[in-house]
């Protein structure tokens, strides 16, 4: 459930490339390396797991499998647009993780490494920030979400 | 083929599983009294508040609320539950990890879980429940990964 976008079409991958899926929670568009996302598909119920881990409270069940839902929207303080919403696996270093992302379907961009500025958010571990079209977007380094609240009181 | 009996509960919209090994008996309302302790066959029961321990949302005052008398052979506690589900006999291989992207108290809650008719159970901890381990905070990623690492097996066996 990916579209390609202007760029990807014409792009010759080339090593100092990044091939970044392009998403939005709450209507901020983010980003995330392809080699970081395991697929995109309709959001099914999540279901609620005690927990004090921030924003990991519930689980995803895919057939006879369940996966850590990361709650994006809270940590970002958006609410999520659209109807159906969508569901973002990323491969995070733990093991698939999922995101509830909004209806708009994600599309692929290939981005200059060398666009990629280095930026430091406290809302959510990032790679960098691209401009794309004319958007600064943040691509976020879903393998590792979660990691910088470690030392966070839980939510 | 080894298997875990579990006695499985309802709290709320969680559903959870305590080893059956450890369940004393099942008491309804009118059983159990209107006193938080229970004793049952001369024995006393402290109560185990388990739906504020979780800080799930359980509705105790239903029909089918009932009073778990379970015990790990030295602590005993009173659990009210929302329903009992039933017995259910489980493969080890059938019993998951918590992954570890949780990684804070809950690790101490559940000792794993396992999917059962399209429900996930959580698997809880006897010693937390009967309040004899306290809630412990893993402070750095490591921590998480040396716990996890500590599990019976990353796929399966977690009960």
């Amino acid at each position: 459930m990916l579209r390609a976008a202007r760029g990807q079409q014409h792009a010759q991958a080339t090593k100092r490339s990044w091939n970044v899926v392009v998403f939005s929670v709450g209507g901020m568009k983010l980003a995330a390396r392809t080699e970081d996302v395991g697929g995109v598909s309709p959001w099914t119920k999540s279901i609620p797991v005690p927990s004090r881990t921030p924003f990991v409270q519930a689980m995803l069940k895919r057939d006879n499998q369940v996966m850590p839902v990361y709650d994006l929207a809270t940590r970002l303080s958006r609410k999520l647009q659209g109807d159906p919403l969508l569901c973002l696996e990323v491969r995070h270093l733990d093991g698939p993780m999922a995101i509830c992302i909004d209806a708009d379907v994600p599309c692929l961009e290939t981005v200059d490494a060398a666009a990629v500025r280095p930026i430091i958010r406290e809302d959510v571990e990032t790679l960098g920030m691209v401009t794309i079209g004319d958007e600064d977007v943040a691509i976020v380094a879903v393998q590792h979400l979660g990691q910088s609240m470690q030392g966070a009181v839980s939510s | 083929m080894e298997t875990v009996s579990f006695l499985v509960v309802r709290l709320g919209v969680n559903y959870v599983a305590l080893a059956a090994a450890g369940v004393q008996g099942v008491l309804t309302q009118a059983e159990a009294g209107h006193e938080q302790t229970v004793t049952a066959a001369g024995v006393t029961y402290q109560p185990v508040d388990l739906a504020q321990r979780l800080s799930v949302v359980a509705d105790l005052s239903g029909l089918e609320m009932r009073t778990v008398l379970y015990s790990n052979g030295h602590s005993y506690g009173a659990i009210r539950v929302e329903q009992v589900v039933g017995l259910t006999d489980v493969e080890r291989k059938d019993c998951f990890p918590l992954p570890p992207q949780f990684q804070r108290d809950e690790r101490n809650w559940f000792a794993g879980m396992m999917l059962i008719q399209d429900h996930l159970v959580l698997i809880l901890n006897p010693s937390w429940v009967l309040g004899e381990s306290a809630d412990v905070v893993p402070v750095s990623v490591v921590q998480v990964k040396q716990i996890v690492a500590a599990t019976p097996a990353a796929v399966g066996g977690s009960c």
